[in-house]
């Protein structure tokens, strides 16, 4: 197989589910030689791109996504050993902290969320579902992530989200802070001083790299 | 023409196809309201916990705003919690937050065994000495519903919802099983339930939304344990699917109930030229943004949207949110009096 096929096969073993011929391909292309990054971006972030517009469209639905994910974790394990880090560039992608807050246990979109940080390469701290507020706060300053995403599917647990952000920022005021969820909406975020709010799985990424490369921007600034 | 009925004949004669003066507004989910626990000085944890405060709980939004079913309990966890799961009711936490299943127990591969005790287990009694009370209170007056969970539903609170939907693909005949082996439970409560005083028994699929499964895995898995155990339950039933059933109308109808219930996002004119005049359809009012964040007006013109969409009774299409304005309730109930008058049928 060609380089070309490789990416094809592994986009297609993400999207078919088919978690043995993601193994197998990725084994492929390590041993091909080629880079284990390109693999990820091209191979399974590209499948997994699909997987996010037919989930869209309604041809798939919640099970076969998280299969999909299983296919891209296994890829995922199999080449992230092996990329290079260039110690001279500044991580593009940073560390972020996730869960659905107390007292809720809506965790179908949050799990989704989480997925596509780890296709676009951030590291992940999922704290699970029905997380004391405190532990979003311990978590935070443990991993020192630049980001906190907040997740409530309740208008009643949606309010623990005020609390959570307040203790952040009294603590770490340059964290950003996401938050997301069916009833949370722009003036939630507002008014609860969020940095910013996701509609959906995609807009929470584009949100979230904004977010990041502006803090990288300030830390740089303060540096120097 | 079946005049004066009162809200109880009203809703049974729905419920057994009957002809009734009028549209009801009732619910087979939670209805309880923040202003109904006020009033009746009923704690939130004491609506889950004891039996006269989940009785008078039910039973404050007939009493003040006149909705027409008293609906007991309030929480997704008396199966869970009944089958040997630990359940969390936050009751030292100021605010309204609904129980959660603590500990799960059981695994793709496993299949439970119904205790044999399992009617006198965990809060089972408690849901069944409230259903007395409100019998004995208002029985005459006000239809008195009680609910379960559906089998796939309640897999997704004994076990990791992750692994559930996951194994429902991967290992779908592990999982069929499973949900066998829910149906015993579920059927005895159900009959249970009745027995202590329910006039009709709503079966929650809500976990099989049709926002997170497809039509076909509905077909396949969990639409024959579904219906196995409806055609068990010796009384009058509604199903009820969140999310957009409209791909799966058919099939709940199917189910064997005496009526589906839907929620906003099912297009309810779709579904009455697809179910045709016979079908009992109830719903589609949305709990959260018209009951909590709309206004009267608009509560009002939801309802005559969804009565003219064909709705044979006006329903929430989720546990009403307790912050549900008052105002709203009464909007609710009036203008289902208001636009649901003349024979059922007629307005289509
Ligand atoms: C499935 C479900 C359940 C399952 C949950 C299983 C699980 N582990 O998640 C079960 C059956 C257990 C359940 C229980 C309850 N539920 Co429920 N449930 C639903 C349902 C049908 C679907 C939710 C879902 O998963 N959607 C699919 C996912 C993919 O969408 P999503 O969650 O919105 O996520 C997307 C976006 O919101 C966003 N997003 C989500 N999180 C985040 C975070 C960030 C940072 C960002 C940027 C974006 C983001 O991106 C996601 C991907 O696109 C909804 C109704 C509905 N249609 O929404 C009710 C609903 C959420 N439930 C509701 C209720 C009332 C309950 C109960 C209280 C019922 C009861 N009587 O006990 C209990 C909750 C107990 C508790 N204390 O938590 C209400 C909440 C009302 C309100 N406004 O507060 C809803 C809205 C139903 C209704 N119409 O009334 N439920």
């Amino acid at each position: 197989m060609n380089k070309e096929e490789l990416l094809k096969g592994l986009r297609e073993g993400v999207i078919e589910y088919d978690e043995d011929k993601v193994k197998k391909l990725a084994e492929e292309w390590l041993k091909a030689g080629y880079d284990a990054n390109e693999g990820i971006f091209e191979g399974l972030a590209a499948g997994m791109e699909v997987v996010g517009d037919l989930f869209a469209k309604n041809e798939y639905f919640v099970p076969e996504v998280l299969m999909c994910a299983d296919a891209l974790y296994a890829g995922l394990d199999i080449l992230r050993p092996h990329v290079k880090v260039d110690k001279g560039k500044k991580k593009l992608k940073g560390e972020v902290v996730i869960g659905t807050v107390e007292g809720d246990v809506h965790d179908i979109g949050k799990n989704i969320v989480k997925l596509m940080f780890e296709v676009a390469g951030f590291t992940v701290h999922d704290l699970g579902k029905d997380v004391p507020l405190d532990k979003f706060v311990e978590e935070q300053m443990r991993t020192d992530s630049d980001l906190v995403c907040l997740s409530a599917m309740m208008t009643t647990t949606m309010v623990g989200m005020k609390k959570v952000i307040e203790k952040i920022r009294a603590k770490n005021p340059k964290v950003k802070i996401l938050i997301g969820g069916a009833p949370v909406t722009k003036e939630v975020a507002e008014m609860y001083g969020a940095d910013g709010y996701g509609r959906d799985a995609s807009n929470a990424l584009t949100e979230a790299i904004k977010m990041i490369s502006s803090l990288r921007e300030m830390r740089r600034e303060d540096k120097i | 023409m079946a005049d004066g009925l009162n809200s109880k004949e009203r809703v049974i004669k729905l419920l057994n196809g009957d002809v009734v003066d009028r549209v009801p507004c009732f619910s087979g989910m939670g209805n309880i309201t923040v202003e109904g626990l006020n009033k009746s000085g009923v704690s939130f944890v004491e609506a889950h916990k004891s039996p006269e405060g989940m009785a008078r709980a039910a039973a404050s939004s007939f009493e003040l705003f006149g909705y027409e079913s008293a609906v007991a309990p309030f929480d997704l966890g008396v199966e869970a919690e009944a089958l040997g799961c630990r359940i969390n009711f936050y009751e030292h936490s100021e605010g309204i937050i609904y129980p959660t299943v603590k500990t799960k127990i059981l695994h793709t591969g496993d299949e439970l065994s119904m205790p044999e005790d399992f009617l006198e287990r965990g809060r089972i009694p408690l849901v069944a000495k409230a259903l007395e009370i409100l019998k004995r209170d208002m029985g005459e007056k006000v239809a008195i519903g009680s609910y379960i969970l559906g089998p796939f539903t309640l897999a997704g609170q004994l076990m990791d919802l992750n692994e559930l939907l996951k194994d429902s693909f991967k290992r779908q005949g592990d999982i069929r099983r499973l949900l066998d082996s829910l149906k015993a439970p579920l059927i005895a409560l159900g009959n249970h339930l009745i027995e202590s005083g329910a006039d009709f028994i709503t079966v929650r699929e809500m976990g099989a939304s049709a926002d997170i499964i497809s039509p076909r895995m509905f077909k396949n898995l969990i639409m024959p344990p579904l219906k196995e155990v409806i055609s068990e339950i010796h009384g009058l039933r509604i199903l009820h699917i969140c999310g957009d059933t409209n791909p799966i109308v058919g099939m709940m109808q199917e189910c064997g109930a005496e009526a589906i219930s839907v929620e906003q996002k099912n297009d309810v004119a779709a579904t009455r030229a697809a179910l045709g005049d016979e079908a009992v359809i109830l719903g589609n009012i949305d709990a959260f943004n018209l009951l909590v964040k709309g206004t009267p007006e608009e509560v009002r013109e939801a309802v005559k949207k969804a009565i003219k969409a064909g709705v044979d009774g006006v329903m929430p299409g989720c546990d009403i949110w307790p912050e549900a304005k008052a105002e709203n309730m009464r909007a609710l109930v009036e203008a289902t009096a208001e636009y649901g008058s003349g024979r059922i049928g007629e307005e289509k």
